[in-house]
């Protein structure tokens, strides 16, 4: 991986004395995230999720496919996120680093993992056919914090999408097109979303770090959590140590943070639905 | 349910008390030691674990806000706090830490041996078993012949031909640089390329700072001697010896042979020698028993005098040898 | 979690190990495990031991640590002008686990998680300031698998680097930790981790300060909060 130059140390020491006073370089409290907005695409399962200048667009397809032997009626999730230097120059297209694994895997787990998708759902003939989606994300533009940005963006994009629906007679499969029947939303038990904050020696943490702040934090915490009070994901690999009620306050934070994200979400694809007319034969 | 067991090394390695005081310690240090020792124990602001002579990362060694940190320590609130796995070392108010197993840790004078890694301008990078690549300045070396001038553009030239990758060289640490890196220098004729022997590696804590490090077995050992460079890196080079005057420059002394690649004839006599010292250096070390020329010469004694010649030693023997010579029971029942 | 024929805790309050819920398993720490690490001829071959090893077993899941360094960078454009740099390589043996575990080989997205979360659990303990332009390279190989490998990596690390002499804040301690109805369970074996929700904690058990807390398997907050404490409460204990 290109090494980053490291940020010049005037831009450090002014950092964490603004920090000290709670205050960010823009302006944002010190447990505030930058503005979330979601851009719908013309078609369904296509979103792009934009955390200030960070933006990573979603696009969820869908396509039939033979289940595992063992696990005959569940339907596949594969989320395709890599990283290529579309982002930012440091990101290498064909060789991972160790950021870029940690964001895949931490998407797996917040997404795949806690069945966030209800993969029984995707069944259409047991043993025979299940639905395959395909999560495929795009980072369109690195400013820091890629991951929430990124789960944001996943999880709209599974929530906005519709997969058409099926008929089955007998062993034959009739898949309606759009324009015949209204295509159906998938099966989603609940709306995990990823909080990251960043931890400075002695200093308070923030919610949300941009690029520039991830990169002179001492350690990061990433909470996945859902709107039922879930925690999903913790991971905290490393950096400065903590004290076990440090860690719980940002917990107790990160609940509040992740039910007004989710309405927001709600909110945003229900504006979104009212433009789309979805004509009954 | 726990069962901390460690492997016989580490267990004698450091564990002083197996060991008699006249091997663990210079006589000279002994003594040094003794002038304080004396409430030491009492001055300790905090209890418990410092009483202990052994300390682990973490633990606290003092509490009081009189000492001074060294090495090995840190200062967290008002603690003195170790920071690595070894025995205590108080100088006055200084206290510090001496892990039991690390790198070797340079200072200026110490005599090391080295394995050219890299020719590069004007400079040799060595490895010397450091935290980095030890340095040889082009101007730190003496020129084949002895003669003395200023080193110039064809001499960088022909650098590889002196010292090339791989080669061997015993030096004396020069300065330490801004970061730690060694400055070597081979300027007397002590220094400079080896052959004719071999290299062992020991763990350096093993080797002390001593008035020599050049050290002679005389004759029934091979037929002209073996010698032993002891360095402080914990590289011990042992070679087919060479009289005095040759080794100092005196009356024989090949002085445009000083960078020769090419190894002397050594009869079989010889090589054996070679290996049996290099043999009894290796069990020693194995044990944990620091190397002096002394200890060194009272094996060799002892194996001469016990018809030790060819081959590895076996167990019953490196037992008998141990407690005969350094006083060390090994007996594996223990 | 799909379901399993395993009963995790049975009436008589007994794990399927016959251990008690916060019962750990039979562990074992070992240093200078590397067989050429004490001392050692290094002839002409240039192949240098180890600086420190160690070998920690927890169970039937064992892990051996090999540290090098500091020593001089093998890559030079990857040294720090004024600290060391800290680099960890993660390999799991084929035969190290048997049946249905023999998937955890099979994708190195995990093993390198693994290693970036010693590498970074490490960086802010070890006192890298102190050795400039060096590297410390930090090698774990898992010999067999039963649950906890990142737990006891992190274990056997801490001890290996010991070994070596190398400077470091403070121990690091780290255990699994589940949750089984109400009923908080420590260092799970591999069919208990496969079944709970699990967390792996990593502390400094002198201020009982977490580095390393990791989490996956939906859990709510109430009692991960219980699960937290407990967790390093049972670290300091080691």
């Amino acid at each position: 991986m290109v090494r980053e130059i490291e940020p010049p140390s005037v831009q450090k020491e002014f950092l964490l004395a603004a920090l000290a006073e709670s205050r960010r370089l823009d302006g944002r409290l010190p447990l505030e995230m930058r503005k979330v907005d979601y851009i719908f695409g013309e078609e369904l399962g296509c979103v792009e999720c934009r955390l200030g200048k960070t933006a990573v667009l979603a696009q969820v397809t869908a396509t039939i496919a033979k289940p595992r032997d063992d696990r005959p009626y569940e339907g596949f999730l594969l989320i395709n996120s890599e990283i290529g230097p579309m982002a930012s120059s440091v990101y290498e297209s064909g060789r991972a680093s160790d950021d870029e694994v940690m964001i895949t895997r931490l998407l797996e787990k917040s997404i795949r993992r806690t069945e966030a998708v209800d993969r029984e759902a995707l069944c259409i003939i047991a043993g025979e056919k299940v639905w395959h989606l395909r999560l495929t994300l795009h980072f369109l533009s690195d400013s820091g914090n890629l991951l929430d940005c990124a789960a944001m963006a996943g999880m709209a994009a599974l929530r906005h999408f519709r997969k058409p629906e099926v008929e089955v007679i007998g062993d034959e499969v009739i898949i309606h097109s759009p324009d015949e029947r209204a295509p159906v939303p998938l099966a989603i038990h609940h709306t995990p979303l990823c909080l990251t904050f960043a931890y400075y020696e002695n200093l308070q943490p923030i919610l949300d770090p941009i690029h520039l702040e991830a990169t002179l934090c001492a350690g990061t915490l990433t909470l996945t959590l859902n709107a039922q009070r879930e925690i999903c994901v913790l991971s905290k690999a490393g950096g400065t140590p903590l004290a076990a009620d440090e860690i719980m306050g940002v917990v107790r934070v990160g609940v509040e943070r992740v039910r007004e994200m989710v309405k927001h979400l709600e909110e945003e694809l229900e504006k979104d639905k009212s433009t789309r007319v979805v004509e009954v034969r | 349910m726990f069962s901390v067991t460690s492997i016989p090394p580490s267990s004698t390695l450091s564990f002083a008390d197996d060991i008699p005081s006249s091997h663990r310690k210079h006589p000279a240090e002994l003594d040094a030691m003794d002038v304080d020792e004396v409430g030491f124990e009492d001055e300790y602001g905090g209890a418990g674990p410092s009483k202990r002579t052994i300390v682990t990362p973490g633990e606290i060694i003092t509490s009081s806000k009189e000492y001074m940190r060294g090495h090995g320590t840190y200062v967290e609130d008002v603690n003195v706090v170790s920071s690595v796995t070894g025995t205590i070392d108080r100088v006055n108010k200084l206290i510090s830490v001496k892990p039991l197993r690390s790198r070797y840790n340079p200072e200026v004078g110490d005599l090391v041996i080295g394995r050219i890694n890299e020719v590069g301008p004007q400079r040799w990078r060595v490895d010397a078993n450091g935290r980095q690549d030890a340095v040889l300045m082009l101007s730190s070396v003496n020129l084949p012949g002895g003669v003395q001038r200023r080193k110039i553009e064809s001499d960088a030239l022909k650098m590889r031909e002196f010292l090339a990758e791989g080669d061997l060289l015993v030096a004396e640490v020069q300065s330490l640089l801004g970061d730690g890196v060694m400055s070597l220098h081979t300027r007397s004729l002590k220094y400079g390329k080896l052959r004719n022997g071999f290299l062992i590696t020991v763990p350096p804590q093993l080797i002390r700072r001593l008035k020599s490090h050049f050290h002679h077995i005389p004759p029934p050992c091979g037929p002209t001697g073996v010698d032993i460079i002891l360095g402080l890196n914990g590289f011990v080079w042992v070679s087919s010896g060479t009289s005095q005057e040759r080794r100092e420059g005196g009356e024989g002394f090949d002085a445009e042979g000083v960078y020769s690649d090419r190894n002397d004839d050594i009869t079989p006599e010889g090589r054996q020698a070679i290996s049996l010292i290099a043999n009894l250096i290796k069990l020693l070390a194995r044990e944990g028993v620091p190397l002096t020329e002394t200890l060194i010469g009272e094996a060799y004694t002892w194996a001469a005098k016990n018809g030790l010649g060819i081959g590895t030693l076996n167990e019953e023997v490196e037992e008998r040898l141990l407690s005969e010579v350094v006083g060390l029971d090994i007996t594996k029942s223990s | 979690m799909s379901s399993s024929r395993l009963e995790i805790l049975n009436d008589g309050g007994l794990r399927h190990d016959a251990r008690r819920p916060y019962e750990l398993r039979s562990t074992s720490f070992l240093l200078s495990t590397s067989s050429s690490s004490s001392t050692s001829s290094s002839s002409s071959t240039g192949l240098t031991p180890p600086d420190g090893s160690s070998t920690v077993t927890q169970g039937l899941t064992s892990v051996q640590v090999t540290v090098f360094g500091p020593r001089e960078p093998r890559q030079r454009s990857l040294a720090a002008h004024d600290r060391a740099t800290v680099a960890v390589e993660v390999g799991v043996v084929p035969w190290a686990s048997s049946g249905s575990g023999a998937k955890r080989t099979r994708g190195d997205k995990r093993l390198q998680e693994i290693g970036a979360a010693i590498r970074q659990t490490f960086e802010p303990v070890i006192m890298t300031h102190l050795y400039p332009r060096s590297e410390i390279a930090i090698n774990v190989q898992v010999l067999s698998a039963d649950g906890g490998i990142l737990p006891t990596s992190i274990n056997a690390t801490t001890l290996a680097l010991i070994d070596a002499g190398i400077s470091l804040l403070d121990y690091v301690t780290s255990i699994s930790i589940g949750l089984h109805l109400l009923q908080p369970l420590l260092d799970l074996s591999q069919p208990e981790e496969m079944d709970l929700p699990t967390l792996v904690v990593a502390s400094l058990p002198s201020s009982g300060k977490i580095t390393l807390a990791q989490m996956e398997t939906r859990l709510h907050v109430d009692r991960f909060e219980e699960m937290l404490t407990l967790g390093t409460d049972e670290e300091g204990r080691r």
